[in-house]
């Protein structure tokens, strides 16, 4: 018997490893490894007040901060019953679109990019093809500025306040966010071919399709895609409401990860932009510019989740202008958040981030402390799953290459998931 | 003239700090190229874990791995500096578990850390200064005032005159004031200001109906602000000024 070892994957966020034994020409045990120490989160919550919660959570994780702080402002409005303005709305929107651009084009650009085109990182990229490196830094720039405008920072937003937002964008920052957004929209549409390529392309599919994959994601609000909403849907035509999702992440401890592992009915499932992608992605048929894109869908293949990452990048920025364009239109009204009182009940809410389904669920007494949270991370859900493509993916290499390139492919399966591993292990009860 | 040798690491945390300079996207590709980046394993899965001029730190410690990667890169590193509220004080981390098995640490707790920049995340212009500090052989600088340096100078009108919660006067400035600019009070995500006067804090919210209790928690949310005296000289005990010389 054999192993298949990797220490540390990188490109991405956080410490995580691969391990697969091989016995006699079958892939065994399959583990990725989840090293990084416990982050103790819902503990610190409980007894603390609801104005407390959105800046802690936040810490979370930092690429996925703006996902977090939303979602636990949702679900504080859920269990105080706040309904905040249209404007509200869409400025959280905002904050949100940006975080998507902003994670999405480092993960495509920098992290996941560089192994379709043979390269160790972004570094190294930018000194063979300055042009394209440099687009991708620009558009994840762009994603920040979205940020810092609406969020008051790039990084843990400081702005987003329960009810509404402290401090509001003007218009004229407005306009100059359309110029940017202009030429960053004309230079993608010119890079959406290239993209397209090299992200399809054949040497890199290495997964065989399986039809009993399992894709969760929540149905988008109203007619169109988006990141919102109050039900889960599942591949196998399954419907859960957003208050029952622990139906659907049914947590169990492993030994080898600090992060718990979810599974619905004994399954693993995927979660995030190929989930997305492969339930909603019908609904963007509208946009010409995704046409060549969405033909490729739906699909098992894991890597096929960066190329739904560049899809989503362009209906991120195309939305985001669609957003400013309105707010440039119909002004900015000086809204401050809205009045409230704290009462005692609970709040669960979801949004799909970068990454997947985030659900963030409190419970609060009539003062408005806390009693009880939880929090589902995408790449917690993620981990059972992703453990399965690399077992797929490595029965199917085994003898077709050395073992040091099926490990290679194996890495890069993993970062296909764009896994958060800080996201992953926020939780204290591992015993 | 060589180019400096650095290693950039994170330790158990959210990345943040490591993404504030992936942020500098105006700017990475010319500091990569100023210096000889040997290890970032967040961005290049290309590394060489050898002798280092300068190794940046995110994260608290907060299991066995994470010393025993700390402790060599410490070994290996003339210089070493801790990035962000974890590395520096602790953080979040470092105040949720106090009662765990492995505490959750700052650097400073296991290794001597030879520079700090403190901030959850840090600021992106204090970076920049400090690595244009370091390239030219020079000790990086320190905010030595309070956030309400910073709000005063903005005009922004005192939150805690106007009876909210405001962690401004014991927080380390720098970050311009961003949390009061968008009418929050500071939640001390810098850790401690040097001479910080905790007591009139505590006497100026307990006028205004905060309970020592309500304080005591939410000033130790990042780092122990309400014992800001005590952390500080820890820190300072000759850990944080160690002289630099000859890094580029």
């Amino acid at each position: 018997m054999s192993k298949i070892l990797r220490d540390q994957v990188a490109r991405v966020e956080g410490h995580g490893g691969i391990e697969v034994e091989i016995d006699g020409g079958r892939v065994g045990e399959v583990k990725v490894h989840i090293f990084e120490g416990m982050r103790l989160f819902e503990d610190l919550l409980v007894g603390r007040s609801y104005e407390e919660v959105t800046p802690i959570v936040s810490r979370i994780c930092a690429i996925c901060s703006a996902g977090h702080t939303t979602t636990s402002l949702l679900a504080i409005e859920k269990a105080f019953g706040v309904e905040v303005t249209p404007q509200t709305k869409l400025l959280r929107e905002l904050l949100f679109l940006g975080q998507m651009v902003e994670s999405h084009a480092l993960h495509v650009f920098a992290l996941a990019f560089p192994d379709y085109l043979g390269f160790s990182g972004i570094i190294p990229l930018a000194q063979a093809q300055p042009e394209m490196a440099s687009l991708g830094l620009r558009v994840k720039k762009l994603g920040n500025t979205i940020q810092t405008l609406t969020g008051g920072r790039a990084i843990h937003p400081v702005n987003a306040a329960v009810g509404g937002f402290g401090k509001l964008p003007s218009v004229e920052e407005l306009k100059e966010l359309r110029r940017e957004l202009e030429d960053i929209l004309a230079e993608m549409r010119l890079a959406g071919e290239f993209l397209q390529k090299s992200l399809t392309s054949q040497e890199h599919k290495h997964t065989p399709e399986d039809p009993g994959r399992l894709y969760a994601a929540l149905v988008p609000e109203g007619e169109g895609f988006g990141f919102f909403g109050g039900t889960i849907a599942l591949s196998n035509g399954d419907r859960i409401p957003v208050d029952e999702y622990r139906k659907l992440c049914q947590e169990e401890k492993v030994p080898h990860s600090n992060a718990k592992h979810s599974r619905y009915h004994g399954k693993s499932f995927m979660v995030g932009s190929l989930a997305r992608l492969n339930l909603f992605g019908e609904r963007l048929k509208g946009y010409e510019i995704l046409q060549g894109f969405l033909d490729l869908f739906p699909s098992t293949d894991p890597m096929a989740n960066n190329l739904a990452q560049g899809v989503e990048l362009f209906y991120s920025l195309i939305r985001v202008e669609e957003i400013v364009a309105g707010l440039i239109r119909d002004g900015i009204r000086p809204e401050k958040p809205v009045a409230f009182k704290p009462k005692a009940g609970t709040g669960t809410a979801a949004t799909e981030v970068p990454r997947g389904t985030l659900y963030h669920s409190y419970t609060f007494d009539a003062d408005g402390v806390i009693t009880r949270a939880d929090v589902v991370t995408p790449t917690a859900q993620n981990l059972a799953d992703m453990e399965e493509s690399v077992r797929a993916t490595c029965q199917y290499l085994l003898g077709k290459m050395p073992e040091d390139q099926i490990l290679h492919r194996l890495e890069m399966v993993v970062r296909a998931y764009d896994p958060c591993i800080s996201c992953s292990v926020h939780l204290i009860n591992k015993k | 003239m060589s180019k400096p040798r650095v290693g950039i690491y994170g330790l158990t945390s959210c990345a943040g700090d490591q993404l504030v300079l992936l942020n500098c996207e105006d700017e990475i590709l010319q500091i990569v190229q100023a210096v000889e980046l040997r290890s970032f394993v967040m961005a290049d899965s290309q590394h060489e874990e050898k002798e280092l001029d300068i190794a940046f730190v995110e994260g608290s410690v907060a299991q066995a791995h994470d010393l025993e990667m700390l402790q060599d890169i410490r070994q290996r590193s003339r210089f070493l500096i801790a990035i962000g509220t974890c590395a520096v004080w602790g953080g979040i981390p470092g105040v949720m578990g106090r009662k765990a098995a492995f505490p959750p640490a700052s650097l400073s707790q296991h290794v001597q850390v030879d520079w700090t920049i403190p901030g959850c995340p840090i600021e992106k212009a204090e970076l920049l200064r400090a690595v244009t500090s370091l390239l030219h052989g020079d000790l990086p600088w320190n905010n030595p005032t309070p956030v309400c340096t910073q709000c005063r100078i903005k005009e922004n009108p005192c939150l805690l005159q106007e009876g909210k919660f405001c962690a401004g006067p014991l927080t380390r400035g720098g970050c311009d004031a961003r949390c009061p600019s968008h009418g929050r009070g500071c939640i001390g995500c810098r850790g401690p200001v040097p001479e910080a006067n905790v007591v009139q804090e505590f006497k100026l919210l307990l006028e205004h109906g905060f309970s020592v209790e309500e304080l005591t928690r939410r000033l130790e949310t990042f780092a122990r602000l309400s014992k800001a005296g005590e952390l500080l000289q820890e820190l300072q005990s000759g850990k944080e000024r160690k002289h630099v010389k000859n890094i580029a």
